[in-house]
């Protein structure tokens, strides 16, 4: 439940019916399937989702989460869900780990009789298990997706329907990118729990021994180059951590901004008005995004020689013993730099130390066409009973979970230093004003959120991104094909996936 | 169970082969014996087999649907041997497989050469040599990415450290020798099961022969050659053949240092299939690609079953 505190002058137009108001559009798509939704690619208004307006709302209304559940599902609801997530492991910050065990806690004690048989899966291994799984009628009851992947499952028939309305949320509390990522063919197959795009990060120490300004990020993808190669002559660091891992989902969220900030793309989700149906990796601007991470790589050698391997994790380390000088990340990896700058020792420490001071956020980059950024995220999807180990689906059970999951207090929580909340309620809740004080940099990535796009919504997705695109990268940055051979390559690749499934 | 068909075969008179029925007959309780062993089988491996084999003339929908799947007889196979990638990962896997199983087998077999000596710590260093064995291939595979790292690996900055470089060298990043890095690491985790298979071979040996020759004035060279190696031919051809269809298999090593890249230099056919299955959901096509890898496993099985006869007639003469 929730209840205005205050209201601000400049607050009025997010009150909740002028926000219902104003996502009109949003409900129309739903009525009307994807491409009404489309025209306005992620339904964030620039003007509006300013850091200082993020600011203004926050904390101005109380949740119950208790008995907002307890409207859906009775909360001596006997049941079991098993369920499947991408969550912490060793190397997360330990403010994560600790809002996570609180979330498992706190849902025994809203839902005592609820028993729930869960699986952390490591996010490379995730998609595979699970797909494995579900063709063996092993799937969970329920599992928490990164955004990219449920619409593949809802296109084989392996989710059942599931809506934000199944579990008393209104479809206006989410934002239209997050709902067009679990919608397939005008039904809607989940919830989203988290939505968030990255920001580029440099460390101004190493910019200014570079003799470049150490408090301004590079302006332009060209300028990333530029940096680069001057950071690498003058101080003999790698400047840009390049991520080109294939089949490493991180591969992606890092190169697809450069792509569709110079015009690019894979199909034509940049588009205002995306069809799906237009293939853009072998256009000008996918070639001169190639031709960019080429001239780091190879002409330079600029960007890191293990970027072939490299996931961003791979990039963490050295970025915080000051011998990277810029990335690309959510507003976790200072969380990161934090705590294990903190857990230094010895001649580590004041180089961590140095660099956690150092850390800069900013805005993407431009390019030519545009500023970009991967509106990311992830949803919550249910199976259906026939791909699922029991053969059944504690459906109660499963709403109770979820409405927990992604309502205002738990989605704000399970995101505090990473995304931020999928219910746009969370914005307005006390824990959200919690957080922009305490998570230094949230303001700059939160403001990335109108540059988002959303990764194609189509099934072919997950292989597009996860495959397609890192081979092509791999592919230049190899010397094994030209940039032209190899963009053409990889849009005759998709050509022939789209065509063939 | 002996019985007098084999009794006479052992003895030397002629065999006579009784009707197929009635040596079933006589080998009834042998059959029970294997009987749940061969029904695991049947379950475990006969059924999988046959599904695959099904599935490779089908293009397959990504539910597994076989109501969505249409026959195409041989095409998907077809399309794999026509590949270019099929002749890249094909390449790589003999290399992968020839210099994994026979250098490994050198190594070890120089080792158990020098195992089969008697000197001090002998017990300690066998030990020690076996490490690389017992470790898991997961927990090797991250710990050689470090080693291999091609900005801050061990390697690399021992290599600029000493000067030889004048960078770190880039070894799993690089085209040209990200296979061969890989092959190193498996040789280092496969080595001592060669070492072990061989010292048992060792064993074997009688050290009266050995004496023997020793009267006759031969040396260490002329003893091996003429006296050791022939007993160890048998267990040689084994454990080569073993280790060849160990190698034909592996999968976490490549998969983990590298998942096949960069721009699948390192790929190899296990990799390709799972990457087929499982990252681009192309089950008749990497199941076609699995039938080809299972007849070449076929192959080296049958070899291998030779090889065991002829080992037994070598221990035999």
């Amino acid at each position: 439940m929730e209840t205005e505190r205050r209201a601000k002058p400049s607050f009025a137009c997010v009150d909740r019916r002028a926000f219902v108001a104003g996502s009109a559009a949003a409900a129309a798509w739903l009525a009307s399937g994807r491409r009404a939704l489309s025209d306005a690619k992620t339904g964030i208004d620039a003007a509006t989702w300013t850091p200082s307006y993020i600011t203004s709302i926050a904390g101005t209304v109380d949740i119950d989460t208790r008995a907002e559940c307890a409207k859906v599902v009775p909360l001596d609801y006997k049941g079991r869900l098993t369920y499947w997530w991408n969550g912490t492991n060793q190397a997360s910050p330990d403010i994560d780990k600790k809002f996570e065990a609180e979330f498992f806690q706190a849902f025994s004690e809203t839902y005592p009789n609820i028993e729930i048989e869960k699986q952390n899966l490591d996010y490379n291994q995730m998609l595979d298990k699970l797909r494995t799984a579900a063709l063996g009628n092993a799937a969970p009851m329920a599992a928490r997706l990164p955004i990219l992947w449920g619409v593949e499952f809802a296109a084989k028939g392996q989710l059942q329907e599931f809506s934000p309305a199944d579990v008393g949320y209104p479809v206006e509390d989410y934002w239209p990118g997050a709902m067009k990522s679990v919608a397939w063919q005008r039904k809607t197959y989940g919830v989203p729990t988290n939505n968030e795009t990255m920001g580029f990060i440099w460390n101004a120490a190493l910019f200014k021994a570079a003799g470049l300004d150490p408090e301004k990020a590079p302006p332009t993808w060209a300028d990333v180059v530029a940096y680069s190669k001057t950071i690498k002559d003058k101080t003999g660091k790698n400047g840009f951590g390049l991520v080109a891992r294939a089949n490493a989902g991180n591969t992606p969220f890092r190169f697809m901004p450069q792509i569709w900030a110079n015009g690019g793309g894979a199909l034509d989700e940049a588009d205002d008005h995306p069809t799906y149906k237009k293939i853009l990796l072998d256009s000008d601007g996918t070639k001169l995004s190639l031709q960019q991470i080429v001239d780091m790589y190879v002409r330079d050698r600029s960007a890191p020689a293990s970027a072939l391997t490299n996931t961003q994790t791979e990039n963490e380390d050295p970025f915080l013993a000051g011998n990277l000088a810029m990335m690309i990340g959510h507003p976790l990896e200072f969380a990161y730099m934090l705590d294990h700058a903190k857990k230094a020792t010895g001649a580590d420490k004041p180089i961590a130390d140095a660099v956690v001071a150092d850390m800069r956020y900013g805005q993407m980059p431009m390019g030519k066409a545009r500023r970009a950024v991967v509106f990311g995220g992830s949803n919550v999807h249910v199976f259906k009973p026939d791909v699922v180990d029991s053969g059944k689906v504690d459906t109660m059970a499963a709403k109770a979970f979820i409405a927990f999951l992604t309502g205002p207090e738990w989605s704000t929580k399970l995101s505090w230093d990473s995304s931020n909340p999928s219910n746009l309620r969370g914005f307005k809740s006390v824990w959200m004003k919690q957080r922009l004080a305490q998570i230094k940099f949230l303001d700059v990535t939160t403001s990335m959120l109108p540059y988002g796009i959303p990764f194609p919504v189509v099934p072919e997705s997950a292989e597009i991104m996860n495959i397609v695109v890192p081979e092509m990268m791999q592919n230049v940055l190899t010397q094994k094909m030209s940039v032209a051979d190899a963009s053409a390559a990889a849009a005759k690749r998709v050509k022939d996936l789209i065509g063939e499934l | 169970m002996a019985t007098g068909v084999d009794r006479k075969a052992a003895s030397g008179t002629p065999r006579l082969r009784a009707p197929l029925l009635q040596r079933v007959w006589l080998h009834r309780v042998d059959y029970l014996y294997v009987a749940p062993a061969l029904g695991v089988m049947l379950l475990v491996i006969a059924y999988p087999v046959y599904y695959t084999i099904t599935l490779s003339f089908f293009k397959t929908s990504p539910s597994l649907a076989m109501a969505d799947s249409a026959f195409v007889g041989f095409d998907n196979y077809a399309t794999v041997l026509a590949s270019d990638s099929f002749r890249d990962t094909t390449m790589n896997t003999a290399i992968w497989t020839f210099f994994s199983t026979l250098v490994s087998f050198a190594l070890g077999f120089g080792a158990a050469l020098a195992l089969d000596r008697e000197f001090v710590g002998r017990g300690v260093l066998r030990g020690l040599l076996l490490v690389p064995y017992v470790v898991s291939a997961v927990a090797a595979s991250y710990v050689w990415r470090w080693i291999y790292h091609s900005d801050y690996g061990v390697i690399g900055a021992l290599a600029t450290a000493l000067h030889l470089t004048d960078r770190p060298i880039n070894f799993l990043d690089n085209t040209h020798t990200a296979l061969a890095s890989l092959i190193v690491v498996n040789i280092w985790k496969e080595f001592p099961f060669a070492m072990i298979m061989m010292l048992a071979g060792l064993q074997t040996v009688p050290e009266h022969l050995h004496r023997a020759a020793m009267v006759d004035g031969a040396g260490p060279w002329h003893r091996f050659w003429h006296v050791t190696a022939p007993h160890l031919r048998g267990v040689s051809v084994v454990t080569l053949l073993l280790m060849a269809v160990a190698n034909l298999n592996s999968f976490t090593i490549p998969w983990i240092m590298t998942g096949g890249g960069p721009a699948g230099s390192s790929d190899i056919w296990i990799t390709q299939v799972y990457q087929i299955a499982f990252g681009r959901v192309r089950f008749g096509l990497a199941s076609a690609y699995s039938v080809i890898l299972f007849a070449a496993m076929m192959a080296l099985g049958v070899a291998y079953v030779r090889a065991l006869g002829g080992a037994k007639s070598a221990r035999a003469e």
